[in-house]
């Protein structure tokens, strides 16, 4: 380029610098939403993959249906590129709080899929955990805190209260999505990470390998993906083999186990028996000594009645002898008394007798005291004396023979009062004698009945002892039978495990391997799919930008060769050659791409990524994104701008350049004028003001001017229409599901170990509670449908009546008809169906979460929004899975909006109720995340104005500019500024407004297919467009041309009459 | 008092850093009904007094009256108002509006102004009945520029202002425009500017303003007029 036309090329660029700039702004635009957009996608995956880099993240997972052993660990790790094997546990566990359990995964901290710390420390002891922060959130639990774990049989996880020393994030779980779980309401809450030593098990749940050299590549790229499928063929190989290990080691240890209880079984049973037996031979003995006692009480009650009997017969005869010999006394004594009357009889006159002896021995005391008186009185003769003395002899013989005689009497007295005493004294004894044989004899009767008392007493509590060992003999034998039976009953069932054990051996199924890719993790693919959105979103929206950047600069490029025309004349004229004419045009417009182009550039991939990842990021919880130059799309958008913008220069100064000097410097003539067809239909014409005439006259002549217009506004009304398009495609789901589909205000979950009996009698109050409006009952459990290839988690809802109805709005998705569950059928959401590609009346397979599948036929497809329900009936359920229980009530409550909480607290303190969600709650939270989408709409509605604004700008100008005299002419003949204005706007305002029908069309079908796009998998975009939102689409189009009216108007003013008319240049 | 006044009026442009100085102190003074030519060479300063007369343009020093108002006082929109009300232009070039018919075009200066007259008897006047309803481009010059002077006169104004308005037309067409505004100024009685660089058709004037290096260098008064068809140049 000469030096010459190089200057004039860079004043071209001062002087005319508005349009320098707006075709820089073209460029910037493009080129700037095209690397940002484009960029986005590369940079989230690199973003992803370095932190499955630094956090270690396997490249393949195996699992297995039998669990992996060490063994299994050693074999992975000898296939070559494995650089090591990692053996793995998961358990699920329920959290205590306050009344509520939760669903919490176990994972154990390894050098594989490192957690990142995010606060505290790392676990040093088994009972330490790390959760995750949003554990800490919702439970109030803070680092330190001890969290309970409810204890359940067979968990791996020994620990029964653990601490929280830190929080976390897992890269096995960048989405927000957990995985499902067969504890609860069938979805783990949240993570939670321990030592690998409280884990307590032998058997790993799964291996992770990680590979050699995968850290060098991009992960999903062509070479990763190779690589895995490649690794993953050359583990197969150690498969078959690995599984039969496994399938034998597993058999056998059940064998073993087996065995050891068969025997054991044995040793029981010969114990038991031995025990049995000797109980029973106890019995057996008791009984016959009981027997023998009773013969011995027998005998010895005989022995005693005998004994007795005879006693009494000699007592008998004692007594009969003594009676007797009574009767012998008793006559004895009445002869002894006979006697003693005699005697005393005898005595009496024995006595008489004496006494009269006596007497006579008296008197003849008497006489011969006389006589000896008579004697011893001195004066008596001796005759007197001898005749005194004879008498006295004679009186003393007397005497002497009644003395002698009284003597014998008294001797006779006194042998018959001898006699007498001992007659007397005989009966006396005999009485006496008898007297006391009877005492002895009574004495003997006594101690005869007190022995019998004795001994009877004594047989009868020997009798009693007899009976008491009796009934304990009997109770004895009646307990040995039970326990018998009982043991019997036991062995029976021993015996009956054995042989199940036995059997299950048999049935233990072949351990399959799952060799799995980062792809089964939900969390990662969910991820890679928004990647692919985002590429595709980036390969859309870019073109609009890059068509109309190419039409404005087209424009303003003939616009400016037009205008110079004549310069170019002359240049030809002074023979320069078409190179060198046309290289001012390329510098220019190649100087304003570029520079454009690469400001657009630096911003666009600083900005557009990171904004995309802003949004996200709601979704994803990765760290340290990694906005990159990506020197191919930076290439690639420079390269497309500069084919559009430059080669539109090239192509209208080559039209232009081909012609003669001379044709170039004579002026071009204006367009000419020319009757429309809209004059030939006079009715329209003839009401139209001179004005409208002219504007509409206007609109038909400068056709590619008008088209641009057109097109530029539809373009921008378009971009701005998607924007607000796919904001109220997201946020009409949260409408759409709460108020449309959910007619319920709180779902409340019940405790998981209730008994029937008490859910019922619970819901029973409940509905007796005034603030309660309505209760559905259901079960709500995980599960998938199946179609072929093709598999998609679910929520299974199972209704226990009728009641579903009044709560969950079942309608048919295209009708919007209610319906009804039917009998035997399923009903699933409409995503769903879409996703598996089935239809109403086919039939599809139903697994629930343990993996058992159903074939069932699909009675409606409903409509929904956030993620894929199946709705059951009970009969159903019952039929194919088992036994209902109600875990799930969808309540409609009676209370305000603002006394819900209040409610949900006090339903919370139910001991049967697990948690308590409110629809308006989820619809907040749910709110909160969608917020961020406004950024999107942000983004597009700044560039698409920015679009909008850039275009009719340039339009603008180049309307002025080309009709510049006429405007002139307008202004000499004093049209006021106001009336010049209006001239040129009212084209515009027409223009505008059929750009903004077209963009509005236009925008609907790009919002569609944007939202179809980057429609995630369990979510249904709305696809209608709010009026609103047409409307702002509308006004901000309008704003925008408003705004370039304004500055049209200044433009306009400026306008120098003198210099316009002057010439033709 | 004159009917058009130019007192003492200087106008300067700045371009950059040179200053250059397009009318240099010029006086004259124009009646009512006078049809005036002005003459001079290129940058003489003719077009410079027009465009002022017309309003298009600002004086740097000095006093402008036209019919008593002053003009180099009024605002921006007076000013329009004036142009509007008060002047009608002729260029060399017509600017007609390419887009409007003949008669469309003469509407267009019509619907902004009081005391017009009827577009269609005006078209009529300059000889173009025929040719009302074509547009510019199936006009010839000599036809665009009655379409023109049709457009300036049909605002009634008191003043018509031409520029060249045969620079562009050949011989013949040139002296049927100029006959047409000898005509418009006896008949209508309107006063009439005319810039030339042709001094041959100084005769046809009332007046003749002689404009050199900015100045009304020599101002004659033809009391006899010759008519336009005895012109020959």
């Amino acid at each position: 380029m000469k030096k010459a036309l190089l200057k004039d090329s860079l004043k071209e660029i001062r002087n005319t610098y508005k349009r320098f700039i707006s075709i820089l702004l073209m460029a910037f635009l493009g080129v700037g939403f095209f690397a940002g957009m484009r960029a986005a996608s590369p940079d989230m995956i690199t973003t992803i993959d370095n932190y499955f880099d630094s956090q270690n993240v396997y490249d393949i997972q195996i699992i297995s249906t039998l669990g992996l052993t060490n063994e299994d660990i050693e074999a992975l790790e000898q296939v070559e590129g494995v650089q090591k094997a990692y053996g793995e546990y998961s358990e699920d566990i329920l959290i205590n709080y306050e009344d509520t359990e939760i669903v919490t995964k176990v994972l154990p901290i390894d050098d594989i899929n490192k957690v990142a710390l995010l606060e505290g420390r790392m676990p040093e002891n088994k009972n330490e955990c790390l959760v995750e922060k949003t554990f800490c959130s919702r439970t109030g639990k803070k680092i330190g805190d001890n969290l309970i774990i409810e204890e359940a049989d067979d968990s791996i996880i020994k620990e029964k209260e653990i601490t929280i020393v830190g929080t976390m994030n897992s890269p096995l779980y960048v989405s927000r999505q957990r995985d499902t779980s067969k504890l609860g309401s069938g979805m783990v809450s949240y993570n939670m990470y321990l030592l690998k030593e409280s884990f307590d098990s032998e058997v790993y749940t799964g291996v992770y390998i990680e590979l050699e050299n995968s850290k060098q590549m991009i992960t999903d790229s062509e070479e990763y993906n190779n690589y895995i499928q490649e690794m993953t063929k050359k583990i197969e190989q150690i498969k078959v083999q690995r599984e039969t290990a496994r399938y034998n080691q597993v058999k056998d240890l059940a064998q073993e186990k087996v065995e050891e209880r068969e025997t054991k079984l044995k040793e029981e049973k010969t114990t038991a028996e031995n025990k049995l037996k000797e109980a029973e031979n106890e019995i057996i003995e008791g009984e016959k000594q009981l027997k023998n006692a009773e013969i011995t009480l027998n005998n010895k009650s005989k022995e005693a009645e005998q004994k007795f009997k005879l006693a009494e017969e000699r007592i008998k005869t004692a007594k009969a002898k003594i009676k007797e010999e009574e009767e012998n006394l008793k006559k004895e004594e009445q002869n002894a008394n006979a006697q003693i009357q005699l005697l005393n009889k005898q005595k009496q006159e024995l006595q008489a007798n004496l006494q009269s002896i006596n007497t006579n021995i008296q008197q003849l005391q008497n006489k011969l005291d006389k006589i000896n008186e008579s004697l011893n009185s001195n004066n008596l003769t001796q005759e007197e004396i001898a005749s005194l003395q004879e008498q006295k002899e004679n009186i003393e013989n007397t005497l002497k023979n009644i003395k002698a005689q009284k003597a014998g009497l008294e001797a006779t007295l006194l042998s018959i009062n001898s006699g007498l005493e001992q007659i007397q004294n005989g009966i006396k004894e005999g009485k006496e004698k008898l007297n006391d044989a009877k005492t002895t004899l009574e004495n003997n009767e006594k101690e005869l009945n007190k022995t019998k008392e004795l001994t009877n007493k004594q047989l009868e509590r020997a009798k009693q002892e007899i009976n008491d060992s009796k009934k304990q003999l009997e109770e004895g034998r009646k307990t040995f039978e039970i326990n018998k039976a009982e043991y019997e009953e036991k062995i029976k069932e021993a015996e009956k495990e054995l042989s199940d054990a036995k059997q299950k051996i048999q049935e233990i199924e072949h351990p399959t391997w799952y060799i799995l890719g980062r792809d089964s993790n939900p969390g990662y693919s969910g991820f890679m799919q928004d990647t692919k959105s985002i590429e595709n979103l980036g390969r859309v929206f870019p073109i609009v930008f890059f068509v109309i950047a190419t039409l404005i600069s087209l424009t303003s490029m003939t616009r400016m060769v037009e205008e110079q025309r004549v310069q170019i004349g002359t240049m030809k004229a002074l023979g320069y050659n078409k190179a060198q004419i046309a290289s001012k045009y390329l510098l220019y417009s190649g100087l304003a791409c570029l520079i454009g182009g690469s400001i657009g550039m630096i911003i666009g991939f600083e900005t557009l990524p990171r904004i995309i990842w802003m949004m996200y990021s709601m979704m994803y919880v990765i760290p340290n994104f990694v906005a990159s130059f990506n020197v191919y799309f930076a290439i690639l958008g420079l390269g497309l701008a500069s084919v559009c913008i430059i080669g539109a220069s090239l192509y209208t100064v080559l039209k232009i350049v081909g012609d003669t000097p001379a044709q170039l410097m004579r002026p071009k003539a204006p367009k000419a004028g020319k009757r429309i067809l809209l004059e030939r239909i006079p009715f329209i014409w003839k009401n139209l003001s001179f004005s409208k005439k002219v504007t509409v006259r206007n609109i038909f002549r400068y056709k590619k001017r008008v088209f641009m217009t057109i097109v530029g506004i539809a373009g921008s009304t378009a971009l701005i229409l998607t924007g607000f398009g796919i904001k109220d495609a997201i946020s009409d789901i949260l409408i759409k599901q709460y108020e449309n589909v959910y007619n319920y205000d709180m779902q409340i979950s019940l405790k998981s170990d209730l008994e029937e009996t008490d859910a019922e009698k619970f819901i029973k109050t409940l509905e007796e509670k005034e603030e309660i409006n309505k209760i559905a009952e259901a079960n709500m459990t995980s599960g998938a449908l199946v179609n072929g290839e093709s598999e998609e988690a679910v929520q299974i809802i199972i209704a226990k009546d009728e009641k579903i109805n009044e709560l969950i709005h079942l309608s048919d998705r295209k009708t919007k008809k209610g319906v009804k569950l039917e009998e035997g059928k399923i009903a699933i959401t409409d995503k769903v169906a879409e996703l598996l590609e089935v239809k109403k009346g086919d039939s599809i397979i139903l697994k629930d979460a343990d993996g058992k599948e159903n074939s069932v036929i699909i009675s409606d497809i409903v409509e929904n929004y956030i993620y894929h329900y199946v709705y059951m009936p009970k009969s159903l359920y019952e039929q194919l899975y088992g036994k209902y229980d109600t875990n799930v009530l969808f309540v409609q409550n009676n209370v305000k909006d603002n006394q819900e909480e209040e409610l949900a607290s006090k339903l919370l303190k139910e001991p049967n109720v697990n948690t308590v969600s409110l629809s308006s709650n989820m619809e907040n939270v749910m709110d909160d995340m969608m917020k961020n989408l406004n950024y999107v709409v942000v983004i597009l509605i700044v560039s698409a104005g920015t679009l909008a604004f850039v275009v009719l700008y340039n339009l603008s100008n180049i309307n002025i500019s080309e009709r510049i005299r006429e405007l002139a002419s307008l202004k000499v003949l004093g049209f006021y500024d106001k009336e010049v204005y209006d001239y040129v706007t009212r084209e515009t305002a027409i223009l505008t407004s059929i750009g903004i029908i077209f963009g509005l069309i236009g925008g609907y079908f790009l919002s569609i297919f944007i939202i179809k796009t980057c429609e995630i998998n369990v979510l249904r975009f709305g696809q209608e467009i709010s009026i609103l939102s047409y409307i702002y689409s509308i006004a901000i189009t309008v704003i925008f041309t408003l705004i370039v009216n304004i500055v049209t108007y200044f433009a306009l003013k400026k306008i120098d009459m003198i210099e316009s008319l002057k010439s033709i240049e | 008092m004159a009917y058009i006044e130019f007192k003492n009026v200087n106008k300067e442009y700045k371009m950059g850093e040179v200053t250059i100085k397009a009318l240099d102190n010029t006086n004259f003074s124009i009646e009512k009904g006078e049809l005036v030519v002005i003459v001079g060479p290129s940058g003489a300063g003719k077009t410079t007094t027009l465009n002022i007369l017309g309003g298009m343009d600002s004086v740097t020093s000095g006093e402008v009256i036209v019919d008593g108002k002053q003009v180099n006082k009024l605002s921006n929109k007076e000013l329009i108002k004036y142009r509007r009300e008060d002047i009608g232009f002729i260029f060399q070039f017509y600017n007609l509006v390419q887009n409007l018919t003949a008669v469309e075009n003469v509407e267009l200066a019509v619907q902004i102004c009081k005391d017009s007259l009827d577009p269609e008897t005006i078209i009529e006047k300059v000889g173009l009945k025929e040719r009302k309803g074509n547009f510019p481009s199936q006009l010839s010059g000599g036809e665009q520029q009655r379409v023109a002077i049709a457009r300036a006169i049909a605002k009634n104004p008191k003043l018509l202002l031409c520029d060249e308005p045969t620079g562009a037309l050949d011989y013949k067409t040139g002296k049927q425009i100029l006959k047409l505004l000898q005509d418009t100024s006896r008949k209508e009685k309107m006063t009439v500017i005319i810039i030339t660089h042709n001094t041959a058709l100084a005769p046809m004037a009332d007046k003749v303003i002689h404009f050199k290096n900015g100045r009304a260098e020599k101002i004659e008064t033809n009391e006899k007029p010759t008519s336009i068809e005895e012109i020959e140049w």
